[in-house]
């Protein structure tokens, strides 16, 4: 069989702060460039190696404003067949529940012989995790999170993920949800002569609300029961700490404690052994 | 008249970038240092394309457009100028001739392992006697029935340590005709091609390059590029091509030295506030976005004419003469604002200083695109 993966990703912006607009409480993403979500992209890895092993055809699916095509582009360039851009001005403003909920619209009606989509884990610029999860339960489908590794057999994929330090190995009849972990799948360059081609191609496929057969009531900031009542940044702790031994240890230490937070703060996932 | 990049031409930098802020940064101060060629980055550029972005698609290539070419090389020298040159010279003076003037039997041998970078390109025209002066090269390749005996030293060649073809320009004494000399196609494993010492240099110390020798190097006919006599009319379409190269490359040298710049600026402290805050180091920066912006555009527009099919010489060989400059004295100001810090190899800009001068030198220098930016405009009717 050949299977149909669809990869869910959002554009986020490439810097690690950004500024606000106290009134809106939304992050001003117009003061910088974008960036595919690093997370989205192991889970585009996984996808593609999952597609060289078994045969599969990828869609991938972003919900955002018209740049937002960029990182469909990008995803076409490293191995994926087409993409879907959901944009239009009403869908601006959604929580995380309504972009659940408008993203299973477009698997439901683009793509309804999906095996398997896949997301990030998280994002960089919101860190809510909650997309992947809620996707599952709109689709009313089975949904694994953080996963780290997966492989398929027929109509099921075997999983791994680690939990509370267990290593769970789980088995999950499809179709389904994963979110993909940052640990294991470090995305591929695309290359140049893709990029261009990638951007040749006639592979993408653009849909308002209108064409997801969607009122401005169900979506957006309309929809959103989410309310942002105050942000504000964290005050920052400093503290001392000395890490003693050997360079390759202390350095190998640094990782092991900061890792994840040097890479949210750098905005890209530090590879293993990298 | 657009001045926003398309979308393909951001994404384009920020896959370069990326590639390059993660690959190549980690070991660009070790690479300058001991003067290294880093096989291991090149094993991994290799299948991205970079070896094929001006190789044509039949022949396995990116065949990228101009913009894209320009940033690829912007983006790459902004982290490395050395490893930005090797690919620059690849492309544009080792693979483009032979895209542009070789035959198809030509092109099927040489361009597709020319893409995939299996091997590495240069081009041989300067000598101990002939540098700007083209018509001084003294290295000779004498006819023979079934082929040319090619002898000759030539120096100063980017990536000449490393090359797996050459290009090699040279007269031709008994042919009828030839006064333009001749180029003709070298591959490492001809008896009597060999690779002298490694120059020790300024700048761009990770690129070896280096003197090379033929001694009664037996190439056959098939191995002449274009005719005999063609090498001159070669030589300055490669140039044209090169010039835009060398200009991404000084303007990714300007920005990474800017970059580097603004980042300290407003790190360092001195009395009591960041050295951003004096209004001699904003007239510095704002002196150097000036000049790159401006450098951008001329490189950008050249580009856009060379993708349009039409005369691009005169526009890259300002692009080339005033991005080279800028980069001069951009990292010139890169020091002198990061203050002894900057004079230091424990940073980056002490690197950008040395590697931008001979971006005023090579693919010709200043004075000579002045003669060529003349000649377009004194050719212009008026």
């Amino acid at each position: 069989m050949r299977y149909h993966f669809v990869v869910c990703m959002k554009q986020v912006p490439m810097v690690s702060e950004l500024p606000w607009d106290s009134r809106s409480g939304r992050l001003r993403r117009d003061l910088a460039d974008g960036m595919m979500n690093p997370a989205c992209k192991h889970a585009l890895e996984a996808a593609i190696q999952l597609k060289d092993r078994h045969g599969a055809r990828i869609t991938v699916l972003t919900m955002g404003p018209v740049m937002a095509e960029e990182i469909l582009r990008e995803a076409l360039a490293m191995g994926a067949d087409s993409g879907i851009l959901l944009t239009d001005p009403k869908m601006a403003g959604a929580d995380t529940m309504v972009t659940s909920f408008t993203l299973a619209r477009a698997i439901t009606r683009e793509c309804p012989d999906f095996d398997l989509v896949l997301c990030g884990c998280h994002t960089s610029d919101s860190e809510t995790a909650q997309v992947g999860p809620q996707l599952a339960e709109e689709l009313n489908v089975a949904g694994v999170a953080y996963v780290e590794k997966l492989d398929l057999q027929h109509h099921t994929v075997r999983l791994e993920r680690e939990a509370d330090d267990f290593l769970e190995t789980i088995e999950m009849d499809l179709p389904g949800v994963v979110t993909i972990a940052t640990q294991r799948y470090t995305p591929r360059y695309a290359s140049l002569g893709g990029l261009q081609e990638a951007f040749d191609r006639d592979s993408i496929t653009v849909i308002d609300a209108q064409g997801l057969g969607l009122t401005p009531e169900q979506i957006g900031r309309n929809a959103s029961p989410t309310r942002i009542l105050d942000v504000y940044s964290p005050a920052a702790q400093k503290e001392n700490i000395v890490m003693r031994g050997s360079a390759k240890k202390v350095v190998e230490d640094l990782l092991d404690q900061f890792g994840d937070q040097i890479a949210a703060a750098i905005g890209k996932d530090l590879k293993p052994n990298g | 008249m657009d001045f926003n990049p398309c979308m393909k031409h951001k994404v384009v930098r920020q896959a370069v970038r990326d590639f390059a802020e993660t690959e190549i940064a980690p070991v660009v101060y070790d690479l300058d240092r001991e003067a290294r060629f880093p096989w291991d980055i090149i094993e991994k550029m290799r299948p991205l394309n970079f070896f094929g972005l001006q190789v044509p698609k039949a022949y396995g290539g990116a065949e990228v457009d101009g913009i894209s070419y320009a940033i690829t090389i912007e983006e790459l020298s902004r982290v490395s100028a050395a490893i930005g040159l090797c690919i620059s010279v690849h492309n544009s003076v080792g693979a483009y001739p032979i895209s542009a003037f070789g035959t198809a039997a030509q092109r099927e041998k040489f361009l597709p392992a020319l893409g995939r970078g299996e091997r590495i390109g240069a081009f041989c025209l300067t000598e101990a006697n002939a540098g700007s002066d083209a018509g001084g090269v003294e290295t000779q390749a004498v006819r023979e029935e079934d082929g040319f005996i090619i002898n000759g030293t030539k120096i100063f060649v980017t990536n000449g340590g490393v090359c797996g073809l050459s290009l090699v320009f040279a007269v031709t004494p008994q042919e009828q005709g030839a006064r333009g000399g001749s180029v003709f196609m070298v591959e490492k494993e001809t008896p009597g091609f060999s690779v002298g010492e490694i120059e020790d240099l300024c700048g761009m110390r990770a690129n070896p390059v280096s003197s090379l020798f033929f001694e009664n190097c037996r190439v056959p006919l098939e191995n002449l590029l274009g005719r005999v006599g063609d090498g001159m009319k070669i030589g300055l379409a490669a140039l044209d091509t090169g010039r835009i190269g060398i200009a991404a490359q000084a303007l990714g040298i300007a920005q990474g030295a800017f970059d580097a710049s603004v980042k300290y600026a407003k790190e360092r402290h001195q009395f009591k506030k960041p050295i951003a805050a004096f209004q001699t180091i904003q007239n510095y920066l704002a002196d150097m976005a000036t000049e790159i912006d401006a450098g951008r555009l001329l490189l950008y527009r050249a580009c856009a004419f060379k993708d349009e099919g039409r005369p691009f010489g005169t526009e890259a060989a300002k692009a080339k003469l005033f991005c080279s400059r800028l980069a001069s004295r951009v990292t010139n100001l890169a020091v002198q604002i990061h203050g002894g810090y900057g004079y230091s190899k424990e940073y980056d800009v002490e690197r950008y200083f040395r590697d931008a001068k001979v971006t005023e030198i090579y693919e010709g220098t200043s004075e000579v695109q002045r003669v060529v930016i003349a000649r377009g405009v004194l050719s212009q009717p008026r």
